[in-house]
């Protein structure tokens, strides 16, 4: 059954716009806030079948695991960094599809660049492995618990600043 | 005893495998990879969108069409903009053929795992069947960099229609005597069945992807789940298989070619006239989108995060073999060595696209 209901709201110059209300979302979105009030800052529906979760960085795991156990999200897409230098902080993303209700729910969290630690998911979802290990290595976020956040992709003799910040410029002239 | 297995080993390609062994048993695998580590998520931040497309593709050539593909929905979600219809049906084409092409390719180097040497000439031959059709289309065989954010480059020549159905036809037959030659072998079964089991709990766990989970009795598939382009017109099944050893891998890769072909002849079938592209401005609304789709060897997604310009803030590429590889070291526990090849052929890694 898809609960999902398509509503033609009306007609512009660009063509018929459909509006469509997506309660499954909205369900998992309302779910993550009900149970925490104080440490979810934003949760919300971007579209039909996404929902981003923005979470205080110390209280992660607890949120993954209501994620993991209660509402269903079991199966791990994606694991991102995203550096921001003018406001000195990292942004970590995980992707995490839920086969059984078809959505993929974006959680997100924010680390301070002085200090990128961060409790790593690994006890929650194993397959954040290699996805945290090269999140460490590109960026240099440092995940707490993760069992090996040893040298990965990089060369062996890699000795420069984490690659995928944007403080690292790629050279384009050669040397 | 370590033992380092590539990346001079004759299959193993561009990486290599720390492994525990006792005896002739491996105990322990370790994966070495970076050999190939181009930065592509980084590359692509410097260069503007439409230039970013060959540089995607480059993350798996052997898949080039479905590698643009997740990369070209990604930014038009995040423009806004809505593909012509006859540009869908277009790259389901190109996308299929490139999963044909890629999964004979696999096809060959799985026969030479286990030692069959005829089916390794077999489906190098009849990759060319494709990559004629494609250079017929794009002009290149390869790295065609077709798809663009708007649609397609070129329209469909004269002729092509025909020389499709012709080659179908004639690929239809060739499968059949694959199935003979390979899975009916008693060789291929031996090494195969048994082997290497993933069961369907430890794949999802470990988010094992595309045929590989399929192969383990889990029904996941973009092109079902989150239909894209015009997968939503054409009625095709999803192959599984529940055993989950290499035998249910390969058996999965096999019918799902099966599947390719008849999903390209119903797209020829009911593909409109029509224009092939839109015009798209060069500057992409801030946002940021994550598109899926599925490409030959699983799930690869898209994470672009833009801030307005006209290069991507942030790109980030899930890749299939990426995410794949975390079950290599669970299957290959246990094994005798010479499994080693074979199982790390049933998952379909390729080196390029774990690094990037």
């Amino acid at each position: 059954m898809d609960s999902r209901c398509p509503i033609t709201a009306g007609k512009d110059n660009e063509g018929v716009v459909e509006m469509t209300v997506n309660i499954v979302e909205d369900g998992v979105a309302e779910a993550v806030k009900a149970n925490f009030p104080d440490a979810v800052s934003e949760a919300k529906t971007q579209r039909r079948g996404r929902v981003v979760i923005t979470v205080q960085k110390d209280r992660v795991v607890d949120v993954a695991l209501l994620l993991k156990e209660r509402l269903g999200f079991d199966y791990v897409t994606s694991v991102s960094g995203v550096d921001y230098p003018n406001r000195n902080e990292f942004e970590v993303v995980y992707h995490i599809w839920s086969i059984s209700r078809k959505i993929l729910i974006a959680l997100k969290t924010t680390v301070s660049k002085d200090d990128p630690r961060l409790q790593s998911l690994i006890s929650v979802w194993d397959a954040v492995n290699y996805h945290e290990r090269e999140t460490h290595e590109m960026f240099g976020i440092d995940f707490i618990g993760h069992p090996n956040l040893t040298r990965f992709l990089l060369p062996e003799d890699w000795d420069k600043s984490p690659p995928f910040r944007k403080d690292f410029k790629l050279p384009t002239e050669p040397r | 005893m370590k033992v380092r297995w590539g990346p001079q080993h004759p299959v193993s390609g561009q990486w290599s495998f720390f492994l525990d062994v006792d005896a002739d048993v491996v105990v322990g695998m370790e994966p070495d990879v970076g050999y190939t580590h181009r930065g592509i998520e980084k590359v692509a931040e410097n260069r503007t969108y439409i230039q970013d497309v060959p540089i995607v593709e480059r993350a798996c050539i052997f898949d080039a069409g479905n590698f643009v593909f997740g990369y070209v929905e990604a930014v038009e979600e995040l423009m806004g903009i809505e593909v012509p219809e006859r540009a869908k049906f277009i790259r389901v084409i190109v996308g299929e053929m490139s999963r044909i092409a890629s999964h004979l390719y696999w096809l060959c180097l799985m026969s030479i795992a286990v030692g069959l040497e005829t089916m390794l000439m077999w489906p190098v031959n009849d990759r060319e069947l494709f990559l004629d059709l494609l250079e017929m289309l794009t002009g290149i065989r390869l790295t065609y960099s077709y798809f663009i954010p708007g649609g397609v480059r070129y329209d469909l020549p004269a002729g092509f229609r025909e020389e499709t159905e012709r080659r179908m036809d004639y690929f239809e037959r060739r499968l059949k005597d694959y199935y003979k030659m390979l899975y009916l072998n008693r060789t291929f079964q031996m090494r195969t069945k048994d082997v290497g089991v993933l069961k369907q709990a430890d794949a999802i766990r470990m988010s094992v992807v595309g045929p590989n989970l399929r192969g383990s009795g889990v029904k996941i598939d973009v092109r079902k789940d989150e239909p894209y382009a015009a997968y939503d017109q054409i009625d095709f099944t999803v192959p599984t298989e529940s055993e989950g050893d290499t035998y249910a891998r390969s058996l999965v890769r096999f019918h799902e070619m099966e599947q390719s072909i008849f999903i390209i002849r119903e797209a020829l079938k009911k593909i409109p006239s029509g224009q092939i592209r839109v015009n798209v401005s060069p500057s992409v609304p801030k946002g940021e989108v994550y598109s899926r789709v599925e490409s030959a060897r699983g799930e690869l997604g898209y994470y672009i995060v833009s801030d307005g310009g006209n290069k991507p803030y942030r790109l980030k590429m899930s890749a299939p073999s990426f995410r794949s590889l975390l079950s290599l070291p669970q299957i290959m526990r246990g094994v005798p060595m010479a499994d080693v090849p074979t199982l790390y052929m049933s998952l379909d890694l390729i080196p390029l696209d774990v690094d990037r």
